[in-house]
């Protein structure tokens, strides 16, 4: 037995040193800081995005896949899974470093929880742009491409007080305030422009937030989620508004928006003056018959494209364009940043506004 | 009979639970080879296997967990929610009460054992269902996740995150591979090698038929072989990775499970209480302490793995956790437990694990998007499940079972095992 | 009666299942309006033939054709033969615990009106259905609320409403007591007369014996004879020797007990019910088990043997009240299985599958069960020792199995009983309390399994055997303690035991004192 014992351990050593030997070992050239002069013109570009909960992200996914094909690039365009999303994202984005993306363009689920991938996107030589989410605590971050966002929030308060305004000449108002998934970088962004429009309001007596639930922590819908917008307007009206009237409310997005009016519109309330963002179909649709207010026209095309020009800048082995080179601190970097600007619609300005647009153009004819 | 009845019976050790684990082996090396080829090599690369393994390390650690609640005739669906729970604390008391990692990776650990003994508490000794307990578990710890964080996203520090993102590190001379990992195959062979040489030594003493030695060589050279290979694939990765830290975890665990299940008294008390508890208790088996104890057990385990996630993600979200039971349950059931209990290794839950895993990461090297691969994920433990009740219900012994069935016409024409059972019991009458 | 026309022809079954011939070439006739016993051994194919007939294989799986009522038969499954008016009664009873004995007659069979159950002529068919099986109960009635013997009799009631024509009862009598037994019995004979055909498989020889018309027996699979109780003048003798094959010359092993001094007394003791507390099933129960003595309980159904025995054995049963158990001398106190064990008592129960074994366990991990210690060395489990163990008792008990790998699910009954025997004889036990040791078991395994309990007793120990059939407690037990309704009412020595004095006993309070 010893001897068995011996010898085998012996053959297990050597046949060990002998694949040791033709195996080759690691490839030293994989290394990551090597100067950045461009890639092939066919090489393959990783997008990952969340989970599809909004149409936009299915647009872009749409976009991405068609725009990277005709600049001529490979593209592999991923969604989270509804629940997993985190974990799921982290995989995705892994897989795409493993299979040799050049650059990877992420909308991120949760803008933290992601920097170990983007690490070792950046260690094998690829460039990470963020997409319309800026990812947080990460030095290896290369670009950011987003809409103004803050702008968006004075957007939609600035369109909250003109449209009481037009209904009710006088105040003081009472409204109700949400704001998006506290795990979303761009929430407490769209919130704070909003309220920095509408806090001077506020704080004159204009404008009165009947539940006084005005912290960012109590508006918050946990993950875009339409139900529970719906729950929490539910129960602001039986809680708050039994006899008064409810005259606007400050939505995020167009999601939230939809179900803020069904909220209200089941429990027999008058609809009031409701914002929005994301220009989905079904807004334009229920703006263009007065019930929410506004949207923002945040042109997935433009941002598509322009995140597509980015990419083919890098190719070249150019600087993609920036315009924001101090605003955008991620906690270990300020990331150079592409920002462009939003647009507010109301069904004022709708059919100029989606004039370009093939599938929300027809929507405004009416 | 014929060597390749030989070579069922004696490849992975003989005993009829384990011809299931050897089909689960052929799927796992099936499913392997299979994406090998249609990912052009890109499934077994170095940097691939890395992720792999980091990408599941927390859900296998589940799985262990998982197993012996499972084993013991239970179900605990908090285990997501309580890994966030505990992800979410041990981030907080990094980051506001300046706890040193290494202290903090003990007070996760504390947390989940407290959460364990609270749910251990109400199944063992209330005997309120596991099903109802970790019910409540997983929206009580869950809540508690969101009230804590407020939702927010909670990063950790550097030294932290080495047990979900760290390797080891790189010593000695320049081999062109990652010398601490060459040497942790190294010691997996020797071990492999000795373990195979005290089975035999066993089987000896035992007077029982250790099988032939071919086999046994035959078995040790696949073996050494697997793990040669892996070593080099995992030490040849990018300079500075390695075999990943949470994979060390993960394997230290593993051993220790396994042996925990199979080699004490403790562990068979686990299956006989699964099998059958009122003749467990009935045999002196102290069933209330048993079932505290798988289901402490599994909220200590699943802390680690929020931890080993939250390290990872280098910062504890409120999305952490969400789905992982699914997960943990399935790698367990694909791995041959059965839900009524007393069913089930350790080993096994692993290879249903790592079968889902590389679906998944395969799959997702092939660009198919995370709604395909969910359906495919779904049709596959459904179908794994189903071959394994409908081949016990034809009264073979499951996958390999059928495997083997063109084998079979030969044999049966000799009288088999079960003839002894049929003899009439009668050959003492006469005295 | 053999001019009764044939209702039934099975002719040359043969069934295999993979390397196994369960049956080979199996013949049996059946007449219209007669009782019908098939005997056999554990083993011998009974079951087996009576699934191949009632469609459990289906047509096709086997070999052989089944004639009924002149035309041949291709049963797709129990449905199908259920239609044909084939009802089968298996052991276990398929009843449900939670519903009415209505609700359970008609389970499956429902009457309906425009879709809807119709309850109204449920109710009235199941009390027409209860007469004719002489239960006087309220069809409203749970069946968990009802006895044993009673299911047995709604089990029947409900083959009725299916229109039987062929009623087949694997072990009817096997759970009853003697007196529902009879019942049962009485109600089969009120059967034959109104001309419903019934086919028995029984063990007790003594009941067949007095009922059956005609008597097959099968052995390994195969047709051994076919008997005509009344012009053959069979008796039980001529069926086992049928059986086994060759004569039995007894049916205990002789023995010449050696009884020492008392080593184990319980006194006074008081044990309530688990659930409803006001029932008390132990009512001050004292008594005393002497080194190398058989002491034998003997009581009808739910007299509280069972419940006594497990109370002793570490309150494994009900809620204890008060008494003292003891032991060498000295007073000792079991709390818990686990203390029991550790003082030498083992209790091996009456139902070896439900509570006795873990039925997915090979036989060397059941044989360590109740002392993994003894193989324990530093904390780590001896695999070398457990196997050791495990094939020292296979010998000993000459327990039938290729190896201690075997399932024990897998074993006949008689062979499972051995292993739960080898795993309390494996914790060194000086008092084993044996709690119905051969029910469902064959005639041979009963006397190796007679002999093994005298051996254990030469060695010293004290063993108490709790039987419902008198004459195995009269043929085995030095001394027999009578229970009724949670009380020892006497105390009679072997040579005063007969079954009159013992069912005197138990069935009435009196106190009886034979010394």
């Amino acid at each position: 037995m010893r001897t068995f014992f011996a010898k085998t351990v012996a053959i297990g050593a050597i046949s060990m040193l002998a694949l040791t030997a033709c195996g080759g070992g690691r490839d030293e050239e994989s290394g990551s800081d090597a100067p950045a002069k461009g890639f092939a013109a066919n090489s393959l570009i990783g997008v990952a995005l969340p989970a599809k909960t909004s149409e936009n992200w299915v647009l872009a996914g749409d976009l991405f896949t068609n725009g990277l094909k005709e600049a001529g690039f490979q593209s592999d365009v991923q969604y989270a899974g509804a629940s997993t999303t985190v974990a799921d994202q982290q995989a995705q984005i892994t897989a795409m470093v493993t299979k040799g993306a050049k650059v990877i363009v992420i909308g991120a689920t949760d803008a933290a929880q992601l920097s170990t991938q983007v690490a070792a996107a950046h260690a094998a030589g690829a460039k990470v742009i963020a997409y319309d989410r800026l990812i947080t605590n990460t030095p290896d971050l290369d670009y950011y491409v987003a809409f103004d966002n803050f702008k968006v929030g004075q957007l939609q308060g600035q369109a909250l007080l003109d449209g009481m305004k037009a209904k009710k000449p006088a105040g003081p108002y009472n409204i109700e305030l949400f704001s998006g998934s506290p795990d979303d970088n761009n929430a407490g962004v769209f919130f704070n422009g909003a309220m920095d429009v509408l806090k001077p309001e506020i704080d004159k007596g204009n404008v009165v937030v009947a539940s006084k639930q005005t912290d960012v922590k109590q508006t918050a819908i946990q993950g875009w989620k339409a139900e529970g917008a719906q729950a929490r307007m539910d129960q602001l009206l039986t809680s708050t508004y039994g006899s008064k009237e409810l005259d606007g409310v400050l939505s995020p997005n167009d999601t939230l928006a939809r179900a803020i009016i069904t909220s209200i519109k089941s429990a027999g309330k008058k609809v009031p003056v409701v914002t929005g963002q994301d220009s989905e179909v079904e807004s334009i649709k229920s703006i263009m018959a007065g019930e929410q207010y506004m949207t923002i026209n945040k042109d997935t095309r433009t941002l598509v494209k322009e995140t597509i020009n980015m990419v083919k800048a890098l190719q070249a082995g150019n600087a993609p364009q920036v315009n924001d080179q101090k605003s955008y601190n991620n906690g270990s970097k300020v990331v150079d940043t592409f920002l462009l600007p939003p647009v507010a619609v109301t069904k004022a300005n709708a059919a100029e506004a989606y004039a370009n647009d093939p599938k929300l153009a027809p929507l405004t004819k009416s | 009979m014929s060597r390749f009845k030989d070579l069922q019976k004696n490849l992975f050790g003989g005993t009829t639970s384990n011809a299931r684990q050897f089909g689960m082996i052929f799927t796992l090396v099936a499913i392997v080879l299979l994406f090998q080829f249609l990912t052009d090599g890109l499934t077994l690369r170095s940097d691939n296997l890395i992720a792999l393994f980091q990408q599941n390390s927390y859900i296998l650690i589940l799985a262990i967990g998982m197993l012996m609640v499972i084993v013991a005739g239970h179900i605990d669906l908090s285990v997501g929610s309580v890994a966030a729970f505990a992800g979410i604390l041990v981030a907080k008391s990094m980051a506001e009460w300046d706890l040193p990692w290494p202290v903090a990776i003990l007070f996760g650990l504390l947390i989940g054992a407290a959460i364990g003994a609270w749910q251990g508490f109400w199944v063992a000794y209330i005997g309120v269902p596991a099903f109802i307990v970790t019910l409540a578990g997983m929206l009580l710890f869950r809540g508690g996740n969101q009230f804590i964080g407020n939702a927010n996203t909670i990063p950790v520090p550097e030294g932290f995150r080495v047990i979900g993102s760290g390797f080891l590190p790189e010593v000695g001379p320049n081999t062109g591979y990652n010398n601490l990992t060459l040497l942790l195959g190294l010691a997996a062979c020797v071990a492999v090698i000795w373990r195979e040489l005290q089975s035999r030594r066993t089987r000896h003493e035992m007077d029982a038929d250790a099988g032939p030695l071919w086999v046994s060589i035959l078995r040790l050279a696949v073996m050494v072989g697997v793990i040669a290979f892996a070593a080099l694939r995992f030490a040849s990765g990018r300079v500075g990775t390695s075999f990943p830290v949470s994979g060390i975890i993960l394997v230290a665990l593993v051993l220790l499970y396994s042996f925990y299940t199979r080699n004490t008294a403790g562990g068979r008390h686990i299956y006989a209480v699964g099998g059958n508890s009122r003749a467990a208790e009935l045999s002196g088996v102290k069933l209330r302490r048993v079932n505290f104890f798988v289901m402490m057990n599994m909220s200590v385990l699943a802390a680690l793995a929020g931890m080993i996630f939250v390290a990872r993600s280098a910062a504890s979200g409120p999305q952490d956790g969400n789905g992982w039971e699914l997960d943990a349950i399935a790698a367990v059931f694909i791995g041959g437990a059965a839900v009524s209990g007393g069913i089930g290794t350790i080993s096994g839950s692993i290879v249903g694990g790592l079968v889902m895993a590389v679906l998944n990461n395969g799959l997702q090297l092939q660009g198919v998007g995370t709604d395909r691969v969910q359906i495919i994920k779904g049709l596959v433990l459904l179908l794994a499940v189903a071959l394994d009740v409908y081949n016990k219900s034809q009264g073979r012994f499951s996958i390999i079972g059928s495997l083997m069935r063109p084998f079979r016409r030969e044999a049966s024409a000799a009288p088999a095992t079960s003839e002894a059972e049929r003899e009439p019991a009668t050959t003492t009458v006469s005295g | 009666m053999s001019d009764a026309p044939i209702l039934l022809e099975m002719r040359s079954i043969t069934k295999e299942f993979p390397g196994v011939k369960a049956l080979s070439d199996v013949n049996l006739v059946v007449r219209a309006g007669e009782i019908h016993a098939i005997c056999g051994e554990n083993g011998a194919g009974k079951s087996t033939l009576m699934k191949v007939l009632s469609g459990v294989y289906p047509y096709g799986t086997y070999d052989g054709d089944i004639v009924y009522q002149g035309a041949q038969t291709r049963f797709s499954d129990i449905r199908a033969s259920e239609r044909a008016g084939i009802v089968i009664i298996h052991q276990e009873l398929a009843l449900i615990p939670e519903l009415s004995i209505t609700e359970n007659i008609f389970l499956g069979n429902e009457p309906r009106r425009r879709g809807a159950i119709d309850w109204k002529s449920a109710q009235r068919q199941a009390r027409e259905l209860l007469a004719r099986v002489g239960l006087r109960e309220n069809p409203d009635t749970l069946i968990k609320d009802i006895g044993v013997g009673k299911q047995q009799l709604v089990e029947i009631a409900k083959a009725f409403a299916k229109d039987v024509k062929l009623l087949i009862l694997d072990e009817p009598t096997a759970a009853l007591n003697e007196a529902d037994s009879r019942h049962l019995l009485d109600l089969l004979r009120g059967f034959r007369e109104r001309g419903i055909t019934s086919i028995m498989i029984s063990h007790k020889l003594n009941e067949i014996e007095s009922i059956a018309d005609q008597i097959t027996i099968l052995r390994d699979g195969r047709t051994v004879e076919t008997l005509d109780v009344k012009a053959d003048g069979v008796d039980e003798d001529r069926i086992v020797r049928g059986m086994v094959g060759r004569e039995l010359s007894s049916r205990f092993p002789d023995h010449t007990p050696k009884i020492g001094e008392v080593f184990f007394e319980v006194r006074d003791w008081n044990v309530r019910h688990p659930i409803s507390a006001e029932r008390q099933v132990c009512k001050n129960s004292s008594f005393v088990v002497r080194r190398g003595e058989i002491v034998g309980f003997a009581g009808l159904m739910g007299a509280g043997r069972t419940e006594l025995a497990m109370s002793v054995f570490g309150r494994s049963y009900g809620v204890w009240e008060s008494g003292t158990i003891i032991k060498d001398g000295k007073e000792i106190v079991l709390k818990s299985v686990a203390d029991a064990i550790a003082h030498g008592l083992a209790y091996v129960s009456e139902d070896r599958k439900a509570i006795g074994l873990n039925l997915l366990d090979d036989i060397k991990t059941s044989t360590v069960a109740a002392k993994l210690s003894k193989i324990t060395k530093r904390g780590v489990l001896d695999e070398v020792a457990e196997y050791q163990a495990a094939e020292a008792y296979r010998k000993e008990l000459r327990t039938k199995a290729p190896t201690v790998d075997e399932g024990v699910s897998k074993l006949s009954g008689g062979n499972q009983q051995k292993v739960v025997l080898a795993k309390w004889m494996f914790t060194d036990p000086d008092l084993l309390i044996l709690d119905e040791p051969t029910r469902g078991i064959d005639v041979g395994a009963k006397y190796e399994i007679y002999g093994i309990i005298q051996r254990l007793a030469d060695q010293g120990k004290g063993v108490i055997v709790i039987s419902s059939e008198l004459p195995e407690l009269i043929g085995l037990c030095d001394r027999i303690y009578t229970v009724f309704e949670g009380q020892i009412t006497g105390d009679i020595p072997r040579q005063d035991a007969d079954p009159e004095t013992l069912m005197k006993q138990m069935t009435s309070t009196k106190k009886m004192q034979t010394r």
